[in-house]
């Protein structure tokens, strides 16, 4: 081989490294834990212990932050908000791990006092040190450029949540009008600051390029009780259906894909999903997915 | 210095319990405020009284008012030198401003002038009292303008310590959130007619410039018609006159002695003149039936030109801008706009309290003679589903108290799309955040999916919204919510016909079948 076309060889490699790295680590098979149970602090304690336990995302001294979906003037039954219960469980967990402090927010629809009451997750979380249930306050977001964006070049994030040393992302399975269901990638829109309706418009690839800097280093699906239709609000317990079952994963696709069949549908049903997929964010094949249960 | 006399320590001890009420008067983490600053209005006698000749019904929300118009026709005028806050505020600053002689043309007739047209529109139906009346210049000027103030301090003061020390400054977080949680107001919020609320109230403290009490004395109509009552009290005043040998109640007292009796109707009962007397002469005592100086009632031409100038006060500003009126939305539970009128005092307790700034004082919105009356703006703010304060802390119960349950059936107006704005009708681009916001547990917006071309040859789904006008309760959050900028691709416009929405929202009307299009 001569000079020249070692040069070549190595120029071509570079430019394929990256999608051949990501290959690779791919080819550790992704793992979604499946949980069930009534006791929904228990279930998403053993949610994470199948993945290995809380300490292998929270080392000593880490600023977790945890961003359940608190984002409506609705109660636990209603299961339009995260459940308390998991919240608080997930915060107690990070806390045995060793985290230094937990914070826990939402961007909420509704009056944020209102959601964060009427969540259950304030009265949840009352009491516990080093943990911060705290306001979305406007001076913390960030303009934050999006390399490889399809459509949003750039977008306001929270900073609390691009500071993060582990952010654990915690939605609640839900019915979406406009995007079907709700999940994890989702769910990230809470750290989005800006006019987030107006990327309604092209949903599936904003939310690709959001979740694409917004990494979640665990995503726990609160499928305690999903709302099966009239969301992402609900309100009629009719549209309620409880399942007790939480879903943890370190690939937000293949968790939000695992989540999708609760609902009778496919992982291709969710142009989300299939978006995140496409961009190299996670796995959405349920046979290429490790999936455990206890 | 002056000395502390119990009805100072009485008119401290009001104004702090004025104050903490007015702070309270806001969300607290639960559904209902069990103490607001309306316990001042419902204890407030020309509220009452316009109340009562607007409504001309009774209601148990007035009766501390017309007790304390009993207790006052027995005492005198005590509320004025013992409760009322902005008299505190008054007598606090007073000392501090520089007298020149009194304003002539303020004398005489003039209160009366005020006291009686107001009560007169009042009789016929609408109700100005609260433009006028004490409380509620203060409320007004507090709500509307110096609380939303001291917010905009705390919060930019806040912001600027997170510029300097970035997230070193969570080290203060614990302080400034017991100031954001109970002393600022919780959203920031710009009103109209904040400046004309402060402007009143600074204008009644510039008014100390020709004599004490200016206001109190002169203007007043709350403290004119505890005056008139006043003058049936039994006690009375001993020596009535200045002594020729002294003379110094002409320098003690704040209202009255600078004529040669006293005036009862004036009198606010400071006290001051019977602590200080140099040879301790002055009591207050029961006489019996007091001998009033001066006729009980002014004079027949004011009554009757009173009684005139409120008809006409009445009728003069009826004029309304039908396209404002097409948007002008009332609180929840106002079913009737004249209804409305004749009981809200337009005391701003319902914009302090409003959980998403959704309401706002109207300015001409309603006519001339609907200024300061509590409108909703959804752009700015929506009604929040689940929210009851502004019925909570209404005064009269212009704005009833509802159960949530009741509250949200309550019709505030209809929702409307404008398809020349609206995403999916004029831009053929999904949208749907109306939607997802709408709190109607089955949806009073919704959407059926079309398919549709786009420019450069792809097949789409395009989301199409509708209202179901059955379900709609036109709490405003789609207008809010809208994504466009500026105007909104959906707005709630107002209805005449208000009445609930059918128990069990659940239910859809009959014959909405989706993929039925609304519009065709």
């Amino acid at each position: 081989m001569d000079r020249r076309a070692f040069i070549k060889l190595v120029g071509l490699a570079s430019v394929f490294s990256e999608a051949m790295v990501r290959r690779l680590l791919a080819a550790e098979q992704p793992t979604v834990a499946v949980a069930e149970g009534r006791d929904y602090g228990r279930a998403t304690r053993n949610a994470v212990s199948l993945l290995g336990g809380m300490k292998q995302f929270v080392k000593p001294g880490a600023v977790v932050v945890i961003k359940p979906n608190m984002g409506w003037d609705r109660t636990p039954a209603q299961a339009a908000n995260t459940h308390p219960a998991v919240v608080k469980a997930l915060v107690e967990e990070a806390l045995a791990a060793g985290a230094k402090r937990v914070k826990v927010f939402d961007r909420t629809c509704n009056d944020e006092r209102r959601c964060y009451v009427q969540s259950g997750i304030s009265d949840a979380l009352k009491g516990l040190r080093n943990v911060e249930l705290k306001f979305i306050e406007n001076e913390r977001f960030r303009t934050v450029k999006i390399a490889n964006a399809t459509v949003l070049k750039e977008w306001e994030l929270y900073g609390e949540a691009l500071a993060a040393d582990v952010f654990i992302n915690v939605p609640v399975a839900k019915h979406h009008g406009l995007t079907r269901l709700t999940l994890g990638l989702k769910n990230v829109m809470g750290v989005m600051g800006g006019n987030r309706g107006s990327t309604h418009r092209h949903i599936e690839e904003a939310l690709a390029d959001i979740n694409s800097v917004v990494k979640s280093h665990l995503t726990v699906i609160d499928a305690t009780r999903i709302l099966t239709d009239h969301g992402p609000q609900g309100g009629d317990l009719k549209d309620v259906k409880v399942l007790n079952t939480v879903i943890a994963s370190t690939d937000i696709v293949a968790a939000d894909a695992y989540a999708t069949t609760l609902f009778g549908l496919k992982p291709a049903d969710i142009p989300v999903t299939v978006a995140a997929h496409r961009r190299g964010l996670g796995e959405m094949n349920l046979n290429r997915v490790r999936v455990l249960k206890a | 210095m002056k000395r502390i006399t119990s009805a100072r320590v009485s008119q401290l001890l009001f104004l702090a319990l004025f104050l903490v009420l007015f702070v309270k008067t806001d969300y607290r983490g639960r559904d209902e405020i069990n103490a607001a600053v309306n316990a001042f209005f419902r204890a407030d006698p020309l509220v009452a009284a316009s109340y009562l000749l607007a409504a001309r019904t009774f209601s148990w929300l007035v009766f501390p008012g017309l007790l304390l118009l009993g207790l006052s026709a027995l005492l005198g005028r005590f509320f004025c030198g013992w409760i009322c806050p902005l008299g505190t505020i008054l007598d606090l600053i007073t000392g501090r401003i520089a007298k020149s002689a009194p304003l002539r043309f303020l004398r005489g007739n003039l209160k009366f002038w005020l006291l009686v047209p107001l009560l007169a529109a009042a009789l016929f139906g609408v109700n100005l009292a609260g433009l006028l009346d004490p409380i509620a210049i203060l409320v007004r000027a507090l709500a509307l303008f110096f609380h939303p103030l001291l917010g905009e301090a705390a919060r930019q003061g806040w912001v600027t310590l997170y510029r300097v020390l970035g997230e070193g400054r969570d080290i203060l977080a614990p302080g400034y959130g017991l100031i954001r949680n109970y002393l600022i107001p919780f959203r920031e919020t710009f009103y109209p007619l904040a400046f004309l609320s402060a402007l009143i109230f600074i204008g009644i403290i510039l008014l100390e410039r020709y004599e004490t009490r200016n206001w109190c004395r002169n203007l007043c109509p709350l403290g004119t018609l505890l005056g008139l009552a006043a003058r049936l009290s039994p006690f009375v005043r001993v020596p009535a006159r200045l002594c020729p040998d002294c003379g110094s109640c002409r320098d003690l007292c704040p209202t009255s002695f600078d004529r040669e009796i006293l005036q009862k109707d004036e009198c606010i009962l400071c006290m001051e003149c019977q602590l200080r007397c140099p040879s301790g002469r002055v009591r207050f005592t029961a006489r019996g039936t007091a001998a009033a100086n001066g006729p009980l009632l002014p004079g027949r031409r004011v009554l009757l030109g009173g009684l005139i100038s409120g008809f006409f006060l009445a009728r003069f500003f009826r004029f309304r801008d039908p396209a404002l009126q097409a948007r002008l939305l009332r609180p929840p539970g106002v079913r009737n706009e004249a209804d409305f009128l004749e009981k809200c005092v337009r005391c701003g307790e319902c914009m302090k309290v409003c959980l998403r700034s959704a309401l706002y004082p109207a300015v001409l919105q309603a006519g001339v003679e609907g200024i300061y009356t509590p409108q909703v703006i959804p752009r700015l703010g929506y009604c929040e589903y689940n929210c009851t304060l502004c019925g909570q802390v209404c005064p009269t119960g212009a704005i009833p108290d509802l159960a949530q349950e009741t509250k949200r059936r309550e019709v505030i107006g209809k929702a409307v799309f404008d398809k020349n704005h609206c995403l999916p009708f004029a831009k053929k681009e999904n949208c749907i955040v109306c939607e997802e916001h709408c709190p109607i547990p089955r949806k009073a917006i919704r959407s059926r999916k079309v398919e549709e071309t786009t420019d450069d040859g792809r097949r789409i789904f395009l989301q199409i919204p509708y209202v179901v006008d059955g379900l709609c309760n036109g709490c405003g959050i789609c207008e809010h919510v809208c994504p466009l900028e500026g105007k909104a691709g959906i707005e709630v416009f107002a209805v005449k016909d208000r009445s609930p929405l059918r128990e069990g929202q659940g239910d859809a009307p009959a014959g909405d079948a989706p993929g039925k299009d609304p519009y065709a």
